[in-house]
């Protein structure tokens, strides 16, 4: 398989969509279930990037690939969940503006400490030493069957937030979102319900960073900045945050309009790459989302329709 | 059904009893209840004018608000007597004591069947890892759901609520399916047409007759003149008067501070 067909240009953008999707996936969960602004996305996906890459390289493994990879991954997502375990357990009590308040600082936090912390994360000169956990040939083959795994995740996690939807723990999540006080009137311990949800969906936002970290090989800082939240927001809100299609559709028309097609196929002068176009994307996304809040607030999709479910579910 | 009622009476039911309760808002003593035993009798009445605290009242039992001072325990027929002011507000429904909201209270985004099946499902079915549990959590409870939806006359449940008696109703059937074993109706029948609001007490004195143990704040004191075996009298915040409808309704007391001359 040579992939000739594929330029690398493309993995890469193709990549970062389905990453992206991911994300977004996990965010409706937390804002369009649950009511939870979580505005640090790129904080948890980069403690969970970093947390693997410290493990992956800094630590002297007894035994090497595919156990140092398996091994490291699976402690990267448990750190991030205890991290939106104790980040959930602070934002629990808080209102909307809090909760954005709060998850932004935790973004911060994460960004200053991968930037002071040089012998771990290795600074602003970024870090090398990770590889695929096998190797078919190519870098070109091997970042492409990266791609066809983390597809693989992303579709899963499409599936399992789709299945929520259709279970009674979807309902609880919905019922916490809209109306806490009723829903703890009605047994229901909202608190243990947020906490839960808020860890485990940042311990896959963790998932996301390492997996994003083997594929780029080499950590850098400027990662962590407010685009990743941004990109996702913006393609989750435009899609809708409350259905599951929402999230794939927005990102679509936002992060996969842009990057592949936009940067990959419109004849654009060589020299915007650098400068302009990074910034033109921010300006196009922040567009992108006030234009959404003021026309359409719902995003494209419009509100999630319970009663089409439930007649298909249970039937009149 | 008067009948059942008397003879249930005589089952030993679960007993509320709240003690030294303060509550204030910005300095003001909105409640303070010194001594009141709720649910000596199958079904009870609290009525008061307007701002005399009844709603507070109902709200610091199920410890939806935290008490200033004293404490309210549930005395269930057999076992230990619990502190419900020292428990979280989601517990209440574990032990029985639920209560419908005077304002009108629904989750905007969940059809009839979902505010059903919401308050049927056990919280092991509520877990991120039960994705797969809809199905049998509705077959479980299908039969109880249908009963009520029929009885109230809910045409398509896999609508929303929309109208405010709707909304209401809903609320009241949420509660019956948590089987409480007390059940606190705070003006279970405001804003409903007549023939919904007989619906309601026959509902009530059937649930009254099996064993719990009803509380109904109400303005419509036809239903409870009609409903209630006692009827406590409150108000500033406190619980003045207590004893059988007849005696309530014609206290110089309660004609002067609330019913008028000439509602006898």
């Amino acid at each position: 398989m040579t992939l000739d067909w594929l330029d690398a240009f493309l993995i890469a953008g193709l990549f970062e969509v389905a990453m992206i999707i991911g994300l977004a996936l996990l965010l409706h969960l937390q804002l369009g279930l649950t009511r939870i602004a979580n505005f640090g996305i790129v904080g948890f996906w980069g403690l969970g990037m970093y947390a693997f890459g410290v493990l992956y390289v800094r630590v002297d493994w007894p035994f090497g690939d595919p156990w140092q990879f398996l091994v490291c991954v699976t402690l990267a997502t448990a750190i991030t969940g205890l991290a939106g375990l104790v980040i959930g357990w602070l934002i629990s009590d808080l209102d909307i503006d809090g909760v954005l308040v709060e998850t932004l600082g935790f973004a911060t936090i994460v960004l200053i400490l991968a930037t002071t912390e040089k012998d771990l994360t290795g600074g602003a000169l970024g870090m090398g030493g990770l590889r695929f956990p096998f190797n078919i040939g190519t870098v070109k083959q091997n970042e492409f069957l990266w791609l066809l795994i983390v597809a693989i995740v992303v579709v899963a996690i499409f599936l399992y937030v789709r299945q929520v939807h259709r279970s009674p723990y979807g309902r609880l999540l919905i019922a916490t979102g809209g109306n806490e006080a009723l829903a703890r009137s009605l047994g229901k311990s909202t608190y243990r319900t947020k906490l839960l949800l808020f860890a485990f969906t940042s311990a896959l936002m963790g998932l996301l960073g390492a997996l994003f970290g083997v594929m780029v090989r080499f950590l850098d800082i400027n990662n962590l900045g407010v685009d990743l939240t941004l990109a996702v927001m913006v393609g989750l809100v435009l899609g809708g945050t409350a259905r599951v299609w929402g999230a794939v559709i927005g990102v679509l028309l936002t992060v996969g309009l842009f990057d592949i097609i936009i940067q990959s196929y419109l004849p654009l002068p060589r020299e915007w790459y650098t400068q302009a176009i990074p910034v033109l994307r921010e300006a196009i996304f922040g567009a992108t989302l006030i234009l959404v809040l003021l026309f359409r607030p719902l995003g494209i999709l419009g509100d999630m329709r319970r009663d089409k479910l439930m007649e298909k579910l249970h039937g009149k | 059904m008067a009948n059942d009622v008397t003879v249930a009476a005589e089952v030993s039911r679960p007993q509320i009893h709240v003690r030294g309760a303060v509550k204030s808002f910005a300095g003001r003593v909105v409640v303070d209840v010194d001594e009141l035993v709720l649910g000596e009798r199958p079904i009870e009445g609290l009525i008061g004018p307007t701002g005399a605290g009844k709603t507070t009242l109902m709200r610091m039992v199920m410890h939806s608000i935290p008490l200033d001072l004293g404490t309210v325990s549930l005395r269930p027929p057999s076992g230990v007597e619990i502190v419900l002011s020292s428990q979280p507000t989601h517990r209440m429904a574990h032990y029985g004591v639920v209560k419908s909201n005077q304002v009108i209270m629904d989750f905007d985004k969940l059809t009839i069947w979902d505010s059903l099946l919401l308050s049927v499902t056990e919280a092991s079915y509520e877990k991120p890892h039960r994705v797969f549990a809809e199905r049998s959590v509705f077959r479980e409870h299908v039969e109880q759901m249908r009963h009520y939806l029929d009885f109230f006359g809910f045409g398509d449940p896999t609508a929303f609520a929309l109208s405010a008696g709707e909304k209401k109703l809903l609320d009241i059937i949420r509660c019956l399916l948590l089987r409480p074993s007390f059940l606190l109706l705070d003006e279970p029948t405001a804003g409903l047409p007549d023939d919904l609001t007989e619906k309601v007490m026959l509902v009530v004195r059937e649930l009254a007759a099996t064993g719990t143990s009803v509380i109904v704040v109400e303005h419509d004191l036809n239903v409870i003149w009609n409903l209630c075996e006692m009827v406590h009298f409150m108000a500033e915040g406190s619980v003045i008067l207590r004893g059988d409808p007849e005696s309530i309704r014609e206290n110089r007391t309660v004609v002067e501070k609330y019913l008028g001359e000439g509602h006898v």
